[in-house]
């Protein structure tokens, strides 16, 4: 029992620890007082506070991570890491290619100079004037300006062995035209600091087994060479390295227009509809898309008002009688009553069930229409026998509820249509022209004008007619004025007739008749 | 009437089963269209009445096999699709009628009986004849006692299809349909004005009437007043 209690205060005396101290600052916690609780708090407090730090750094560097490994994801970033490789190796190639030519062009002047020098010294050799030849090699040599070095060798007998003793440097042999460290071709003073200087050399025999050969120091030239050398890797390695950071800043850039659209869009996601994406001044590629958006959604948000205005309103109209059908129900059961009032109660719960039945279906229809998903095979149908139908069928009932009827069916226009619907239509119009005119000198007319062009079928009446201000309302699902909250119906019938109009591409239009209601159903022929 | 119900709702069939029960008929009762498949070919009926959809074998597919199988039972379509396109493709698969739920018990007779009696008679004559009254479809003439009355053309098709239906409980989404070809019901009960309109030519002057309400049901057409049926 004890040491339950004690687990039990455990944490809270911990906690309590824990908070005297940070908040507190103080040492001795004079709240508890509780040595146990310290033993735990006090390690425990420590121990929480880096791991706290630790998640601190940790999210954010996780995020750019993630941020990171999103930027390398995309494209911009992509398409412009292919660009810059492409733009390097490119430039790459280029100034490579200077730097090739240039080799070569050098290479190829200090080759004319040594042959020029060849040339002079041959020509010595071939007027047989030996002494000279020695001597202008000596003198040349001596004079080492132009860094050329010349030997006269032999390359069989030992008399080239006694020429070549006079020479101050004694080249190796090589073959022509090449290019060596000076330490491999001539003998150097060890240690010397000309040992990796390059040098082209030249080597023509001579016709008595002498070997004249001269090299040419090219130290400036090579020097000359290595400096383009590292120009062209560095301009190389900096044209790749402004295009990478160009990548990920357009990468960068991208991603922060397209951030801001998914969090708009996470937000309408979540419910809020009215937000919309931000449009900038620049109206580039971003702005047209996120406009082209804008408008979807103002549409998605009409569509979804309308909605609910519909499911609010057939909530109400199909509620409303399911209830009475309901109350009545369970009122009749409430005691025994005799078989006849059960009869009664049932027939009326059979006229509720079928009225509901009716708005049902005319709600299917118009929501199908509207939706456009008309499948029905449209065809050519005579408007005016269509007309006259259905005035033989309302006039007898116009007669038989003391109206009088005027049908004026001259025309007979053919029109490509769904006539079952353009019937339908027809009838609900003259449904409510009956329905409405319960005057003493009652008329309800009928009539088609037109051609085969463009023709209008017309329903007037002399009824109450629809006050001007409320002509747009009474298109609207089961909206019915005042006057007639009592009369049968459901409210559905004008906003069928529209529907139907709607999917022929026609115009309906209210007017009055002074006095009365005259609706009017313009067609045209579709082009 | 033997009839056989495929239907997989079982509380709707059960309904349904007891209604046409009780109105003295005999009725079976398939789950899904392969039962219903083999209780068509093993067992004579006179009708059937097939739901559109169905688990195993669809209500379309289920009449196509029996119409190719040479079976040419009267078939009522039930279905809760009620657009003219799903009739038309109902019918063209061999169906004989077409109703769309929910119905009233008493126009799913009246069409049942419609069916059976057009199966039975097979082609009609070019004269019909019920009592007195005297229809030539060729001449264009009606006659009561030898007098002629004067019809307009869609009054002579409603009493033509009246006729062709003697004895029979004729409903009015029967008459709208196949006199004026409307699959939908107006507000305005435009079908009793213009029955009453040709009782007024029909009957009015003879001593016996022919034409008959039947309360909750519909119109029948028939010599002896005695028989009328409460619906």
């Amino acid at each position: 029992m004890n040491s339950l209690v004690d687990e039990g205060a455990r944490p809270r005396d911990v906690t309590l620890a824990r908070t005297g101290a940070k908040v507190a600052g103080d040492p001795v916690d004079p709240v508890t007082g509780n040595a146990a609780a310290r033993a735990i708090g006090e390690p425990a407090a420590p121990a929480s506070a880096p791991a706290a730090d630790g998640t601190g750094k940790a999210l954010p560097r996780r995020f750019r991570q993630a941020h990171g490994r999103r930027l390398f994801r995309t494209s911009a970033f992509r398409l412009s890491l292919i660009y810059a490789t492409l733009f390097s190796a490119l430039s790459a190639a280029t100034l490579g290619f200077i730097y090739w030519s240039t080799r070569d062009q050098i290479e190829s002047q200090v080759d004319a100079r040594l042959r020029l020098e060849t040339d002079y010294l041959i020509n010595l050799f071939k007027s047989g004037a030996m002494p000279e030849l020695l001597e202008a090699i000596q003198r040349r040599n001596q004079i080492d300006t132009y860094g050329r070095f010349y030997y006269l060798g032999n390359s069989e007998s030992a008399a080239g062995e006694q020429v070549a003793e006079d020479l101050p440097i004694r080249l190796k042999s090589v073959r022509s035209h090449t290019t060596r460290n000076m330490g491999d071709v001539a003998d150097l003073p060890p240690g010397s600091a000309r040992a990796f200087n390059p040098v082209r050399v030249a080597e023509t025999q001579l016709s008595n087994g002498l070997k004249l050969t001269i090299g040419h120091e090219i130290s400036d030239e090579k020097a000359l060479l290595d400096h383009t050398f590292a120009l062209v890797v560095g301009a190389t390695l900096l044209t790749l390295l402004f295009s990478l950071i160009g990548g990920l800043t357009i990468g960068t850039s991208v991603l922060r227009r397209i951030d801001s659209v998914s969090r708009t869009a996470s937000e309408i996601m979540s419910g809020d509809l009215s937000q919309r994406l931000k449009v900038t001044e620049r109206d580039d590629e971003f702005d047209e898309i996120a406009a082209k958006l804008n408008q979807m959604l103002g549409r998605i948000e009409d569509l979804i008002r309308s909605m609910r205005q519909v499911t609010n309103n057939v909530a109400h109209d199909l509620r409303s009688p399911l209830t009475r059908l309901r109350n009545r129900l369970e009122v009749t059961l409430l005691e025994e009553r005799d078989p006849q009032n059960y009869r009664a109660v049932m027939g009326e719960a059979i006229e509720d069930a079928d009225s509901l039945i009716h708005t049902f279906n005319a709600m299917l229809s118009i929501a199908r229409l509207e939706a456009g998903l008309d499948a029905t095979q449209w065809e050519a149908a005579h408007i005016g026998e269509l007309a006259q139908e259905v005035a033989e069928l309302y006039g007898a009932v116009a007669e038989v509820e003391g109206l009088r009827f005027e049908a004026d069916i001259a025309v007979d226009p053919l029109y490509h249509c769904n006539r079952h619907l353009i019937a339908q239509a027809l009838t609900n119009l003259l449904d409510n022209a009956i329905k409405y005119t319960r005057a003493e000198d009652g008329l309800v007319a009928l009539s088609v004008r037109g051609d085969d062009e463009a023709f209008s079928i017309v329903v007037g009446d002399n009824g109450p007619g629809i006050p001007e201000h409320e002509r747009e309302r009474v298109f609207q699902r089961f909206v019915r004025l005042e006057n007639e909250r009592n009369s049968p119906g459901n409210g559905l019938g004008l906003s069928l007739v529209q529907a139907v109009v709607r999917l022929h591409g026609a115009q309906l239009e209210l007017t009055d008749n002074a006095p009365g209601l005259c609706v009017t159903m313009r067609f045209a022929r579709k082009r | 009437m033997r009839i056989l119900l495929v239907e997989d709702d079982v509380e709707a069939a059960g309904y349904l089963v007891k209604g046409l029960t009780e109105s003295g008929h005999v009725i079976e009762h398939a789950e899904d269209g392969e039962i219903g498949l083999q209780l068509a070919v093993a067992n004579a009926y006179d009708s059937m009445i097939i739901d559109r959809m169905l688990p195993k074998r669809d209500g379309l597919s289920l009449i196509e096999e029996l119409r190719r199988m040479g079976n040419m039972t009267p078939v009522l379509i039930l279905s809760a699709l009620d657009d003219v396109d799903e009739r038309v493709t109902g019918l063209k698969a061999g169906g004989d009628d077409y109703l769309t739920k929910p119905y009233q018990l008493s126009e799913l007779i009246a069409r049942l009986q419609a069916l059976t009696r057009r199966a039975q008679t097979g082609v009609q004559g070019t004269v019909l004849n019920v009592g007195d009254l005297t229809l030539d479809l060729i001449r264009h003439k009606v006659t009561r006692s030898g007098q002629n009355i004067n019809l307009q053309p869609r009054e002579f098709r409603l009493l033509e299809y009246l006729m062709q239906h003697t004895g029979q409980v004729v409903t009015r989404s029967m008459l709208l349909e196949n006199v004026w070809d409307y699959h939908f019901d107006p507000q305005t009960n435009v079908i009793d004005v213009q029955i009453s309109r040709l009782r007024g030519k029909i009957d009015k002057d003879f001593d016996s009437p022919l034409l008959h309400t039947v309360r909750g049901a519909g119109y029948k057409l028939q010599e002896a007043a005695s028989t009328v049926e409460t619906g």
